[in-house]
């Protein structure tokens, strides 16, 4: 067993995966590319071709030469309401396909609707999060291969340079045409951005689009242009519109959520960073949503404008740029039906891909131009590593989602949450899992105040001069640590056995933690 | 300061974990009207261990014991003040008989649990208009007694009326209580204001009260406390002239001059003694001779 | 003298924070069942915390304990087992 730079042993080979010397996580920024792009087939499409319309799913996935043992991908803009790849996976059993690799952006609870296929050998691996039953499968050791998370910026860079291949990409289309052109902005399934396809577009040897919207040739706007588009599918309905939508645009009145949020905005305000042009992703949770709106306060108090808002968009965010507070919207993915009207009619509301969102080896991610960045954990520990992926009792729980790239990318990271979840602490000695090094993680916001990491003296700094008028409470680490632990007592260990579940890759694809199969609970 | 006072209901063990953390000036741990029959004891039981693990902050630690007219109260009395709280919240005080009972029950708990005689305070809530005609004799009837407070629904039934959103029915109680309460030396402090979605409304009652001459006021949701210490602090302004005020009151002091002026104004003790009261209002001082 | 009829008695809630804490008897031998949130981590915590407590109220019949924990720190459950053990023993409460 070796140790990765966060202290992580990692078997130095992973049935499933691979060979891991070479690829322990070193630092992060350590690593850089070399080399070329990885391609796409090419082909043609002449005025003989034929039409691109294929018919139903089925048809689609017959014309595309999809064979057992290859990958295919999906994206998750249609989120809890996603018909597709539940239609798609029960398509390939029903053709007799199977051994399938799947590479979807995310997963979600209505993506169950596959563990029957994953016991039957139709699914035999996944790339991508898993979350809710099928987590529980996976971490109870249900999937014969580990599963391999990446984040948000961590999987186009892996298409790109290679490490996946795709065999055939099929896109969920809320509108598309029959030369394949597709946009996320119209259609009853309408999401907005499609960020998270747009790679997968570029890089599969081919590519179906799946839409329950055809409209005459051609579409506009486009967000993939056909010219990556092999063939268009047309089913009854792609999505539910009600799953579709997540977050909330309602500030919560939950005190601790509140006391937590205005504790991070005073951060952030007491930072050098809170200046006109100012740039902040706070995503759809409670307690970022609050941060914003305690935000808007204190911008509108100094005068401060924003130069843009980076991430998944809600409704709020599209109401501050109304406002003037914001002046851009760089969206990667639309939470809400405002978020997606809005990048439909409002030139300053810009679609970007992941690539373009979060990618480390491209020439600059919009991560980059990161002022501020507000995150949740589900634990935290006394090196400020991030877990997200495991819950308290150990079972894979979510993706990695944007929270390495944006920790790696803003200036400023603050993970804000509450001290304890019922009696689980979310601050503790060692995390059971590494999402994010302690190393991109600033600060640490609970109902007690705010811990920073002791690398940040000028953060620290800023704050105290700024306590002298409206107070941060300041609590170091140790301090945090105790007090998590004296509230809650000592934690019983996870008991797994040696087989690894699951690989948790930095976005620059080395391997920071490794997830164990949960061993079975006897009660 | 008791601006913010915040209720805590005795059974739930989120709220009474978590209440201090809102920051509110004092905690008031209700065994009362938010317990139902049925969960008194059990309800006892979690007050009176959370009170021992002693986890408030800064907060002035209180407990609303069940009415004197029920079978509780005693017990109520016998199981949190060997905790050491720092006072009980008394409700449907009509008479100052009521409190020398109660006086009589705490310090017989106070003795055989080895607290300091006479340590635990007393909050008469005036829930009756017989209450509230007694204010000032309730509040002189023991040296424990340090507020006394209007109540809110059962006073406005017992005065055969209902609760408005502008108080009209609480407006002469209200003047009536601060009065009692100067005279007898003890602080003033208003019933909770119930809509607790509805911040302007809470801000224009506090400012009332405030202006009465109210220290502060009951709290049923922590999120109406920044918006009642909103009122109650001094402003940028008023707390810069209060500090030159204090400061050239010092300085003639020491140079023994009795009277002393700032801007042509003459500074009299009222003038300092006020200008204190908002420095440390301001939590910039906490030195208030009131007796000037 | 404690009734040999079948009895059973709770106390506490399921809300956030909080554990029911169900006694039911005559039983045996004690015995302590626990579920719910904190179960995974803090099932042995849990279990000396109810016997603590049964044995400082002088416990000494058999019993069958069931904690459903919905996130109770040591303080709650604490308090909900006395309350639940008194109720079910029928006496004063301390």
């Amino acid at each position: 067993m070796e140790l990765n730079a966060v202290h992580r042993e990692i078997p130095p080979r992973i049935d499933g995966y691979g060979d891991t010397s070479g690829k322990l996580f070193e630092g992060a920024f350590a690593r850089h590319p070399s080399g070329y792009r990885s391609g796409a087939r090419m082909r043609s499409f002449t005025p003989n071709s034929g039409s691109k319309l294929s018919g139903s799913i089925k048809d689609a996935i017959k014309a595309s030469g999809l064979k057992s043992g290859m990958t295919i991908s999906f994206h998750h803009h249609l989120r809890n309401g996603d018909y597709v790849v539940n239609q798609v996976i029960k398509s390939c059993a029903e053709l007799g396909i199977g051994d399938l690799t799947i590479f979807p952006t995310a997963l979600f609870e209505v993506h169950k609707g596959i563990i029957p296929y994953i016991k039957s050998g139709v699914v035999s691996r996944i790339m991508g999060s898993v979350n809710g039953a099928i987590g529980r499968l996976v971490s109870e050791g249900g999937l014969g291969s580990p599963v391999v998370l990446r984040s948000h910026g961590g999987r186009p860079r892996a298409v790109i340079s290679g490490d996946v291949h795709i065999d055939v990409a099929f896109i969920a289309a809320p509108t598309a045409d029959r030369a394949g052109n597709i946009s996320g902005q119209m259609g009853s399934a309408a999401c907005g951005s499609i960020g998270y396809a747009f790679t997968d577009a570029e890089y599969a040897d081919v590519v179906v689009a799946i839409t329950d919207n055809l409209q005459s040739y051609p579409i506009s706007p486009v967000s993939i242009s056909g010219i990556f588009v092999d063939l268009v599918a047309v089913t009854d309905f792609i999505g539910d519109p009600a799953g579709i939508v997540s977050g909330t645009t309602r500030v919560t009145r939950d005190p601790l959520r509140l006391l937590i949020a205005k504790y991070a905005s005073r951060l952030i305000e007491a930072s050098p960073y809170f200046m006109d042009g100012i740039s902040f992703q706070t995503g759809a949770g409670g307690i970022p949503l609050a941060v914003t709106s305690f935000m808007r306060e204190a911008m509108k108090r100094r005068d401060i404008r924003a130069s843009f808002g980076l991430g998944g968009i809600t409704g709020y965010f599209v109401d501050l740029m109304k406002e003037g507070l914001v002046q851009k919207l760089m969206d990667v993915q639309s939470f809400d039906l405002e978020a997606a009207r809005s990048i439909a009619s409002n030139p300053d509301h810009i679609e970007i891909s992941a690539d373009w969102y979060a990618n480390p080896w491209n020439c600059g991610a919009a991560v980059n131009m990161l002022d501020v960045v507000i995150l949740g954990a589900t634990e935290v520990d006394v090196d400020f590593n991030a877990n997200v992926n495991t819950e308290a009792d150990g079972a894979l729980l979510h993706g990695i989602g944007g929270h390495q790239d944006t920790a790696a990318g803003a200036k400023l990271t603050i993970i804000a949450q509450p001290l304890t979840r019922g009696r689980i602490p979310c601050v503790v000695d060692r995390v059971h899992t590494v999402t994010t090094p302690g190393d991109v993680v600033d600060a640490i916001v609970t109902e007690f105040g705010v811990t920073i990491n002791p690398k940040r003296i000028d953060l620290l700094d800023a704050c105290v001069d700024f306590a002298a008028s409206r107070e941060i409470p300041l609590i170091p680490m140790d301090e945090l640590a105790a007090k998590a632990k004296s509230m809650c007592g000592a934690m019983e260990p996870i008991r797994t056995t040696d087989r690894v579940v699951a690989i948790v890759e930095w976005r620059d694809g080395t391997v920071i933690d490794i997830v164990r199969q949960l061993e079975k609970q006897v009660s | 300061m008791r601006r913010t006072m915040l209720y805590l209901p005795g059974n739930n063990p989120n709220m009474l974990l978590r209440g201090h953390l809102f920051e509110p000036d004092g905690l008031v741990i209700d065994l009362e009207d938010s317990v139902s029959a049925g969960e008194k004891d059990s309800a006892r039981i979690l007050v009176r261990d959370v009170l021992r693990g002693g986890e408030f902050g800064n907060c002035e630690v209180t407990v609303r014991i069940n009415a004197a007219d029920t079978d509780h109260w005693r017990n109520d009395v016998g199981a949190v003040v060997p905790c050491g709280v720092a006072g009980l919240r008394v409700p449907k005080v009509e008479n100052p008989q009521m409190v020398r009972d109660i006086d009589e029950e705490i310090s017989a708990v106070e003795a055989r649990s080895a607290i300091e005689p006479g340590s635990v305070k007393i909050f008469c809530l005036l829930e009756t208009a017989m209450g509230v005609w007694n204010a000032f004799d309730i509040a002189k009837a023991s040296p424990r007694v340090t507020a006394i407070l209007p109540g809110g629904e059962d006073l406005a039934a017992d005065l055969r009326t209902s609760r408005s959103r502008e108080g009209t029915e609480l407006e002469w109680i209200r003047r009536m209580i601060i009065v009692a309460a100067r005279a007898a030396g003890v602080d003033a402090l208003d019933t909770v204001y119930p809509h607790v979605n509805d911040d302007e409304g809470l801000e224009r009652e506090v400012g009332f009260i405030k202006q009465l001459g109210y220290d502060g006021k009951s709290v049923i949701h922590p999120n109406q406390i920044p918006v009642i210490h909103a009122v109650f602090n001094p402003t940028e302004k008023e707390i810069q002239t209060a500090r030159r005020i204090v400061d050239a009151a010092a300085e003639a002091a020491s140079r023994g001059l009795g009277a002393v002026s700032l801007d042509g104004r003459m500074i009299d003790a009222p003038v300092i003694r006020r200008a204190r009261y908002t420095l440390m209002r301001a939590g910039l001082s906490t030195d208030l001779e009131m007796k000037g | 003298m404690e009734s040999m009829d079948f009895k059973t008695s709770q106390a506490g809630t399921l809300e956030s924070m909080d554990c029911l804490v169900t006694v039911t008897g005559p039983s045996d031998v004690r015995i302590i069942e626990v579920s719910g949130g904190s179960a995974s981590r803090f099932r042995t915590a849990i279990e000396l915390k109810v016997n603590e407590v049964l044995d400082g109220m002088g416990c000494d019949a058999g019993v069958r304990v069931t904690v459903q924990d919905n996130g109770a720190f040591g303080v709650v459950l604490g308090a909900r087992v006395e309350a639940a053990f008194a109720r079910y023993r029928g006496g004063a409460l301390s």
